[in-house]
């Protein structure tokens, strides 16, 4: 005869969808609201820029009992945060599958990223015990970290996956000898952080680009490996992309290794990485683009 | 001696391996290397079998084992059981239990002498536990946390336990256990502990993140550094002196 588990203190109230960090973090989100039925005013952390913005996000299907009301919304707080050494478990969970299943110095990758804190934003949620993070971004010059194991192992992973011979001599002057004027985009984030956060996240990392370069702003090129799907049409999981591809300067596409989970509507879709490389002039004109897209969905 | 490993970039590796006095289990990887360090350390003493769990790589946290035995889930196919029946010395015990919580390695934590186990764990389980693993078993919980299996990890030798847990549980766990206890983290601030690595009397595995204090405390709690037999000489000569806590 199956017996009822007792009700314990479970540490997660609303159970997670799938095995995944980011529905983990969003289990998380919903059961700090759960708790809180009022948002505090906490002194912010961060001397440079934050942004409050009180979103609304529409919840899943939550496997409710009978003493927890939940009407399916969920009201979150998101507050953007300088990198801190705190920080390394998220921001190493949300890049877990940077450079697809290679294995390579991730945690030291991690480190270059939380020891810049001048440029690159964390999202996380204001006054969070579990210090959960939802999205990182940041820019890391390749030049500047040329001497680093996972810059190195980085740069090998791009010219190994290029198979089109003309823009393997692109990539490979962008990482040789134009290094030095060339900005690594990461950006990652949790598949559901409302889209309305992604103009302001943009807009604070290229201001604090070129605040920390000063007056000088040369040709900074933005090249990023990041996710899309393709098979005829490319479908682009994160907007961004899109608008970046169209601007780009040259772009190409590789297949990617690891497991995703495919919704319903993906299945006949493969998982396929792009890398992109985007002159700094351009980036402007990305902005204004992005913060049309967001707000007219 | 504790070495620092990785299994495809995850820091866990007490997710994907287990390790007892009699054998070692692990998981069936994308590269060799995880492998290939387990049998590097320990092919000449006890076997190395790659195996999965329920068709599933996370091996150290559905099944709970020491060197009289080893239980899985009821979710292990027929397959499994066979070829862990096959691999494992004869005098280890392989038995699948019908229990509702089947990640038995979060709800399990045991060397050959004792076992702690979750709260909500059944009567039947307890007592298969006791007869199998030739073991004492204690529901207990780690700084309030029902999963023990998950927020400790302890040997013949010593134990590590969750960063929260108070003197006062410390204490009464160590009595318990009868092997000296410290609370501490792994992988760099993590507090899962058995998540984080994997021990036996002799030897421990630990993710790659863990920091250089963090690996110093296992090998002194674990008492890993001693290989010479004056060694062991000396530390039951200390043992009659003073007691450890």
């Amino acid at each position: 005869m199956p017996r009822k588990p007792t009700r314990h203190h479970r540490l997660l109230p609303v159970q997670p969808l799938t095995f995944s960090p980011f529905a983990r973090s969003v289990a998380r989100v919903a059961t700090a609201y759960l708790v809180k039925h009022y948002l505090r005013d906490a002194p912010l952390k961060s001397a440079g820029d934050e942004f409050k913005e009180k979103l609304e996000k529409v919840d899943r299907q939550s496997e409710s009992s009978e003493d927890e009301e939940f009407d399916g919304v969920v009201q979150a707080d998101f507050a953007f945060f300088d990198p801190k050494p705190d920080d390394f478990h998220g921001v190493k969970t949300l890049l877990q599958s940077y450079l697809d299943n290679k294995q390579w110095d991730l945690s030291g990758f991690v480190d270059l990223i939380l020891g810049q804190t001048t440029v690159g934003t964390v999202v996380k949620l204001e006054d969070d015990e579990d210090n959960a993070v939802f999205s990182v971004i940041t820019a890391l010059n390749l030049g500047r970290y040329k001497d680093h194991k996972c810059i190195a192992e980085l740069k090998e992973f791009l010219l190994n996956i290029s198979h089109e011979k003309d823009k393997i001599g692109n990539l490979r002057s962008l990482l040789g000898d134009k290094a030095q004027n060339v900005g690594l985009l990461v950006s990652q984030r949790v598949v559901n952080l409302p889209p309305e956060l992604l103009p302001h996240l943009y807009d604070a990392l290229f201001d604090e680009v070129s605040w920390a370069t000063e007056d000088e702003r040369k040709n900074a090129n933005q090249k990023r490996p990041s996710t899309t799907d393709k098979d005829e049409a490319l479908i682009y999981i994160k907007p961004e992309e899109e608008i970046l591809h169209k601007l780009s300067m040259w772009s190409f596409l590789f297949p990617l290794q690891t497991q995703q989970v495919a919704t319903h509507e993906l299945k006949n879709y493969q998982l396929t990485g792009i890398v992109m490389a985007v002159k700094a002039e351009n980036i402007s004109s990305f902005q204004q683009q992005l913060h049309t897209l967001i707000n007219e969905s | 001696m504790a070495t620092r490993l990785q299994f495809e970039n995850s820091c866990d590796v007490g997710v994907f391996s287990k390790l007892t006095n009699a054998y070692c289990l692990v998981a069936i990887g994308g590269s060799e290397n995880f492998y290939s360090a387990f049998e590097s350390e320990l092919a000449d003493v006890i076997p190395v079998i790659k195996t999965s769990i329920a068709g599933t790589r996370i091996i150290g946290r559905l099944c709970a084992g020491n060197k009289k035995g080893l239980l899985v889930p009821h979710t292990t196919t027929d397959q499994e059981l066979q070829h862990l029946r096959n691999s494992l010395p004869d005098q280890v015990v392989v038995q699948r239990i019908e229990e509702k919580l089947s990640a038995l390695g979060n709800c399990i934590a045991c060397n050959d002498h004792v076992a702690l186990t979750h709260t909500d764990l059944d009567r039947e389980t307890e007592e298969i536990i006791a007869d199998v693993l030739g073991v004492e078993v204690f529901r207990q919980t780690i700084a309030g946390n029902i999963l023990v299996g998950s927020y400790c990890s302890f040997s013949n030798w010593g134990g590590l336990v969750h960063s929260h847990t108070s003197i006062e549980d410390l204490d009464e766990l160590s009595t318990l256990l009868q092997v000296p206890l410290v609370a501490g983290t792994i992988n760099r601030g993590s507090d899962v502990i058995a998540a984080g690595m994997t021990v036996n009397d002799w030897t421990a595995f630990c993710g790659s993140d863990t920091t250089a204090t963090e690996l110093s405390v296992i090998e002194s709690v674990f008492k890993l550094r001693e290989a010479q037999p004056s060694a062991i000489v000396d530390e039951m000569r200390k043992s009659l002196i003073d007691s450890y806590v």
